[in-house]
């Protein structure tokens, strides 16, 4: 696996605004800054370059062989492409595979479709026609498409067996994931997720070289997990626990979406995966279980007075609020809004004072409101909570 | 039409007239100077003499002619009513193109605020609602009941005023549900509506769902309705001699079209009332909390869901085994092949419609069987694509626009085809489930597989449909504009899927490599807009200097080409034998034959408007059917029934009730007064010494095929609903819950016995008719209906006494859901037998003329087995759980 | 033996025979293995009995298109063994149907063998 930080930048990066190259894979996460300059009421959504995908190509050989177009692509955090997770190298893999076959068959069925009808209008005997159509039609189809339903068949129970990783359980709500790390607790119906666990919102740290268990499920609407550069999706299902395996194989910053229409902020409901190192995935843990780190002062004070606690929940203080994303440690993640704005006391005072504006269809109301004084005040106070 | 402005006159006068007009024979249309009938039947005259064929011509030309003035709104011929479905549909695809060129302007760049994020919601929902509900479906209706009798040389379809009445209620419901947009309150969640999301107004606030449910229930009923239509007139209404091997592929395709229709609707008309009951009364059928599944409804919404996308794609693939052999100039090669790859088809894609829900948690090995056969489905999809190409290669092609359209179709759809395979495999699906590159696979196979088709159809058919043809040039321009746009517009969707854009996102950030495809698609798409405005331009620009052009103008070889330039009502002139696949090509002096009338029915003798039936196997004649003439009746019928639903939406309940009783009022009368009509004698002499029966009932009857073929879908929409019984029990460790109690044993099995009795009463009501024991079979009508009524009562008893609460748990809601089904087709059953009764004591129905009875005690058979499904199922269950 | 030899009219019914088998098949298939499965609980617990029950599903519904196919099959030989059949004839429509039963029998137990693998290759509900 050629190491990515070779990769070179293609346009769309170079293009980004300079917050956009914030955190791109593969660098260490815990090193990354998290200075943006996003404007207050002009705040951008939050992305990560896009990256050309040229070894996936040579992964297989293929390089001078791709389409044009598929070369001009760029392999982004968000890109199936670039096999980070072994699910997503195996579909991978499985795609090129498919597209130069589809490719073939096209060109040959239209190549005699013009033969037919451009190069050569004249009678051809019946023979030749039905024996066209019996090996064409039928035996040629029959013979691959079985080929290719066993391969498939067989790739099933592989990419569902058993974890070796912590299981961790994610609810998808309107519109923000819920994250609960070490869990207990199956798949199943008519049940929903297991309570317990250390308690995030948004990010999800995994190990790379294990294969964690996900539990998926939700408590209002029908959500989709998704992240495509480490596996397939799988949906969120109130009244429904899914289970997902993910192995990251390389460490990095990804992309996790959405995939089911779920209301009006559907395109702004994303997260993101952090694959470190079992070690490292062990210590983060650990300083997602600790207390808040600043647990009085002035931004509490607006916090708990204007009823923030009603939603939300920081741990330490008596804001217990079980509706919200836990806040506890808001600072340490990546993203605010869900996926949407980097991390930053300017964005969290943005989006407490148009909520609704920088993420429309979002539950929360928007508290433009409240005097400035006390918004900069939370703002500053979430935005100590490392 | 008179009926109804006198009828409104005051009530006496409007009584009478009722009382006339139940005489006139609907069969002769209510026009004013009719032609002198004939005085000698058609065996006995010269054909020869050209004053006797004038005589025929005028008498049937009055006789078939449209309304005019306002009345033409009344008309029911197939060619007006299908030109006004078609027209129709085309204006709700252009709309809906409309939304989704907003949709592409949007997504032009990133971080677009053309739209708001509410607003888009409705913009994509209805784009995919009103194409696929509103044009695709209906196309393929509106299309069939143009040129399906036309390539049967038969005069009309079995039941015009049916397809009047479905197109009435396709108008009706597509302006209710796309009008909903200019009020910002359309659907806004999808066209697949998925719950909880739709089914809670805490999500959904607003009518927009409800616009959805009810308006498209609406145009589903159409869609059976026309179904069922189509299904007889391609098994009874063939040309003599037009035995099953030689029926043109199209007609194969409509009949295994039609077929899935019947089967693939009714799944979605229960879900629509199980989600509507969750929705207006909250019984909780989605809802986890209470024992519901939002799964049940995914999958009744791609057991539909999935047939639709073949029920659009097979009947433009027929429009293609139509054109190809005419420009290859040989009959198509293979046409077993097509023949198995429809039939194939068509129960496949019954094998689908998980491969929508990969990725929503299934057990693998469930995965596993619908992978296997939607891998299976592309076998006989290639097969059709290879009988065009190789028919292309046996014949002599000549290259005209149509055909370019057609290489065009193949060219895209081979494309969705293939893809169509990888997304079949669920592990690739997996990643590219509910992203661009699905949409751009739908669209390389509704594009590919139907629009260029039916535009081939429209360069194709236009000559024989309005006499002069498309202009040469603008095609060529419009289909390499359509072409290079689309091509430009949903290829690059692909890769945008795969670099991870999600569907049904209204705004995408930058910097993560979607800028580039989503701008190339939104170049494209208007480019391809702009080759369908051409297209659209060159239909209706005015072409009155225009010369029309040849009869036949592409010496094709099928019937359908008998239509002459300037449009006649009357179909064909005589009614064919036909003995060949392609009678124009092959049987020596047709079309002068038909046109001198020398085959059958070259006349209106009595001024009625006549078509033959035949049998299914070898369209050998058995009937004369005379069907009814212009009515205002079935547009009141679906005026009401749409205000039913349209109530409804608005939870404006007396007034639904009361839309309800004057629907039901409306059909009763256009029932009594067009069907069954007792005629003036038994036979007629059709021409050629040929003798056959005005009046026939039972199994040989086009009204009986209907029946059962109605009863056929309303059954399949029952075992839906038992689906959602079996479905409820599969999930739960205990159903019925701890605590809830079945519906006992007693009354359930009363209720059964009644139903038995009910049924021996239709039973022998007809037997007893027939055997002329009228008053006995009328002893048998009134109590059947009374009996029935009993029955329904202990049926919905019996969960009453026992406590079920519908809104409690969805065990409850599962057992009154099937009750009160059975119960409402227990009082249709009733009303059908009073209405027996009404029409045995007006002397409409005899021991001779006994059709009404026929159907109703056919109706019966069906009643019988759904209740005793509903008593089984409800009261045996809960003794094995 | 199996009364293949006697004639039989073909109609729209024998037609489809072999691809309501396959449809009964396939739901009988999915309906086995979703009462297994449709719990999602114990999803590694191996299924056997379950996939022994679809194979012999699959067995009968194979044995019973493989009829439809031998009976089309000889009876078409018999008459003349023709794939156009576009002659107005008793014989031609005949033939016909019995063709395309012959073709839809293929068709179908490519099918049901297709729906049988899953059962082959996945031993378990996960």
């Amino acid at each position: 696996m050629p190491d990515a930080r070779s990769l070179k930048p293609c346009r769309a990066e170079r293009r980004a605004k300079p917050w956009n190259s914030v955190f791109q894979s593969p660098r260490p996460p815990h090193k990354a800054s998290i200075a943006v300059g996003a404007s207050a009421l002009s705040a951008k959504t939050l992305t990560h370059g896009a990256r050309c995908p040229s070894f996936a190509a040579k992964r297989l050989g293929l390089t001078t062989l791709l389409l044009p177009l598929a070369l001009s692509g760029c392999v982004g955090p968000q890109s199936t492409f670039g096999g980070a997770g072994s699910e997503a190298a195996a579909v991978e893999a499985l795609f090129w595979f498919m597209l130069w076959g589809a490719v073939f068959v096209w060109v040959v069925t239209i190549g005699i479709a013009i033969y037919a009808t451009r190069v050569s209008p004249g009678r051809h005997s019946e023979r030749t026609g039905i024996r066209f159509i019996l090996i064409g039609g039928v035996i040629f189809p029959t013979v691959t498409l079985a080929g290719l339903l066993v391969y498939g068949l067989k790739m099933m129970p592989e990419m569902r067996s058993e974890a070796n990783g912590p299981t961790i359980a994610v609810s998808g709500e309107r519109f923000w994931f819920r994250v609960a790390y070490g869990v207990e607790g199956e798949p199943g119906v008519v049940k929903s997720l297991p309570p317990g666990g250390v308690e995030s919102a948004n990010e999800i740290y995994l190990p790379v070289g294990q294969r964690s268990e996900l539990l998926l499920g939700s408590p209002d609407v029908i959500h989709s997990f998704w992240v495509p550069a480490l596996a397939g999706k799988m949906d969120m299902i109130p009244g429904r626990v899914n289970r997902l395996v993910i192995e990251p194989v390389r460490e990095g910053v990804y992309n996790g979406v959405c995939a089911e229409f779920c209301g009006d902020a559907h395109a702004q409901m994303g997260f993101r995966v952090i694959a470190v190192s079992p070690e490292a995935y062990a210590a983060h843990v650990e300083a997602q279980s600790q207390p808040a780190a600043l647990t009085s002062g002035p931004g509490l004070d607006a916090f708990m007075k204007n009823g923030c606690d009603a939603c939300h929940t920081v741990r330490g203080t008596e804001a217990d609020g079980a509706i919200g994303p836990d806040l506890t440690h808001l600072a340490s993640r990546r993203t605010l809004g869900a996926g949407l704005l980097a991390m930053s006391e300017e964005n969290i005072a943005t989006f407490v004072r148009a909520t609704d504006h920088v993420k429309p269809g979002v539950e929360m109301p928007s508290f433009g409101v409240l005097p400035d004084a006390e918004i900069t005040a939370i703002a500053a106070w979430l935005g100590a909570l490392k | 039409m008179s009926d109804m402005t006198s009828s409104g006159s005051s009530s006496a006068s409007g009584l009478r007239a009722f009382l006339a007009l139940r005489r006139r024979d609907p069969a002769t249309p209510p026009f004013s100077d009719p032609p002198p009938r004939a005085t000698q039947t058609a065996s006995h005259v010269d054909q020869e003499d050209p004053e006797v064929r004038k005589a025929q011509e005028k008498r049937l030309i009055w006789t078939w002619d449209a309304p005019k003035g306002w009345r033409y709104w009344s008309a029911v011929n197939n060619t007006e009513v299908g030109l006004w479905y078609t027209a129709t549909s085309f204006l709700f695809m252009l709309f809906a193109g409309v939304l989704g060129l907003m949709i592409r302007a949007q997504l032009a760049v990133p971080e677009n605020d053309f739209l708001t994020a509410n607003f888009y919601n409705q913009v994509y929902t209805l784009h995919g609602t009103v194409m696929m509900f509103l044009f695709a479906v209906p196309i393929f209706e509106a299309v069939a009941i143009i040129i399906l009798p036309q390539m049967l040389g038969a005069r009309d379809l079995p039941f015009p005023r049916l397809s009047a009445f479905g197109y009435w209620c396709f108008l009706i419901g597509g302006v209710f549900v796309c009008g909903s947009i200019f009020f910002d309150s359309a659907p806004n969640s999808g066209w697949f509506m998925y719950p909880p999301l739709t089914t809670q107004e805490r999500f959904t606030p607003g009518y927009g769902a409800d616009i959805w449910l009810l308006g498209l229930s609406f145009i589903e009923v159409a869609s059976i309705a026309a179904a069922v239509e189509l299904i007889v007139g391609t098994l009874k209404c063939r040309p003599p001699g037009m035995r099953l091997n030689l029926m043109p592929l199209y007609a194969w395709y409509v009949l295994v079209v039609a077929g899935m229709i019947l089967f693939a609707f009714p799944p979605l008309i229960a879900g629509d009332i199980l989600f509507e009951l969750e929705r207006l009364f909250n019984w909780p059928f989605f809802d986890p909390e209470r024992g519901g599944d939002p799964m049940l409804w995914q999958h009744l919404f791609w057991i539909f869901g999935h047939p639709e996308v073949y029920i659009v794609f097979l009947p433009a693939i027929a429009l293609l085994a139509m054109i190809v052999p005419t420009f290859a100039r040989r009959p198509i090669l293979g046409y077993s092949w097509i023949v198995l790859a429809a039939v194939g088809t068509g129960f496949l894609s019954f094998g689908l419609w998980v491969h929508h829900m990969f990725t929503t948690g299934l057990p693998a090995i469930s995965l596993g069987f619908f992978s296997a056969a939607s891998e299976a489905v592309a076998i006989p999809t290639g097969v059709q694509i290879f009988v065009f190409i190789a028919t292309m290669l046996t014949g002599r092609v000549v290259y005209k626009v149509p055909m370019l359209f057609v290489s065009g179709a193949l060219a895209v759809f081979v494309i969705g085809g293939l893809t169509g395979v990888m997304v079949a495999l669920a592990p690739f699906d997996w990643q590219a489930h509910d992203t661009y590159f699905v949409v751009a696979h739908l669209h390389y196979v509704l594009i590919g597989g139907m629009l260029f088709p039916v535009v081939a159809g429209i360069y194709y058919f236009w000559p024989m449909l309005a006499g002069k043809t498309l202009s040469d040039r603008l095609g060529k321009i419009a289909f390499w504009l359509m072409f290079v746009g689309f091509n430009l517009g949903f290829f690059p969707m692909h890769f945008s899927g795969l670099w991870g854009m999600p569907r049904r996102i209204w705004t995408y950030p930058e910097g993560i490599g979607l800028e580039l495809p989503n701008l190339l698609s939104s170049i494209g798409a208007f480019i391809f807009a702009a080759g369908v405005l051409i297209v659209v331009f060159d239909v209706l620009r005015p072409r009155s200097k225009q010369p029309y052009a040849p009869r036949n103008v592409w010496n094709a070889g099928t019937l359908e080409w008998l239509a002459e330039e300037e449009d006649k009502g009357w179909g064909v002139r005589s009614i064919p034998i036909v003995t060949s696949r392609y009678p124009l090509w092959d049987q020596k002096n047709f079309v002068e034959d038909v046109d001198t009338g020398r085959f059958y029915l070259p006349d209106a003798e009595e001024l009625k408007r006549e078509t033959i039936v035949t049998g299914v196997l070898d369209a050998d004649p058995v009937q004369v059917l005379r069907v009814p003439g212009p009515t205002f009746m079935t547009m009141w019928a679906a005026g009401f029934l749409g205000a039913v639903f349209i109530f409804a939406t608005f939870h404006w309940w007396y007034m639904t009730i009361g839309a309800m009783v004057l629907a039901t009022a409306a059909i009763i009368v256009w029932v009594w007064r067009g069907t069954a009509i007792i005629p003036e004698k038994e036979e007629k002499d059709v021409g050629r010494g040929l003798t056959l029966p005005l009046y026939v009932s039972g199994p040989k009857a086009v009204g009986w095929w209907a029946m059962f073929i109605t009863m056929v879908g309303d059954g399949t929409a029952f075992l839906a609903l038992i689906f959602g019984y079996v479905f409820y029990l599969t999930i739960h460790a205990e159903y019925p819950p701890a605590g809830a109690n079945g519906p006992g044993l007693v009354w359930p099995f009363v209720s059964l016995v009644l139903f038995a009795v009910a049924w021996a009463g239709a039973f022998f009501a007809r037997r007893f008719n027939q055997a002329g024991r009228v008053s006995a079979a009328r002893g048998l009508m009134v109590a059947g209906a009374l009996v029935s009524l009993l029955a329904s009562a202990a049926l919905l008893w019996a969960p009453y006494t026992t406590g079920l609460d519908p809104v409690r748990h969805v065990y409850d809601a599962t057992v009154w859901v099937l009750v009160i089904w059975t119960a409402c087709h227990a009082a249709v059953g009733s009303l059908m037998l009073l209405y027996c009764l009404a029409r045995s004591i007006f002397n409409h129905l005899t021991p001779k003329y006994d059709a009404d009875i026929q159907n109703v005690a056919l109706y019966w058979h069906f009643m019988l087995a759904t209740a005793a499904t509903t008593v089984l199922v409800t009261a045996l269950f809960p003794l094995a759980g | 033996m199996f009364g293949l030899d006697r004639q039989t009219r073909d109609n729209i019914w024998t037609l489809i025979a072999a691809p309501t088998i396959w449809a009964l098949h396939f739901l009988l298939a999915y309906g086995v293995a979703a009462v297994q499965c449709a719990p999602n609980q114990a999803i590694f617990e191996t299924i056997t009995a379950t996939r022994w029950m679809i194979a012999g599903i699959t067995v009968v519904a194979l044995a019973l298109i493989g009829l439809i196919f031998l009976r089309a099959y000889r009876e078409w030989k018999g008459h003349g063994g023709g794939t156009v059949n576009d002659q107005d004839t008793d014989v031609a429509r005949e033939s016909f149907l019995e063709f395309s039963t012959v073709l839809l029998a293929g068709l179908s137990f490519v099918s049901v063998i297709f729906v049988a693998l899953p059962a082959l290759f996945i031993a378990d509900c996960r």
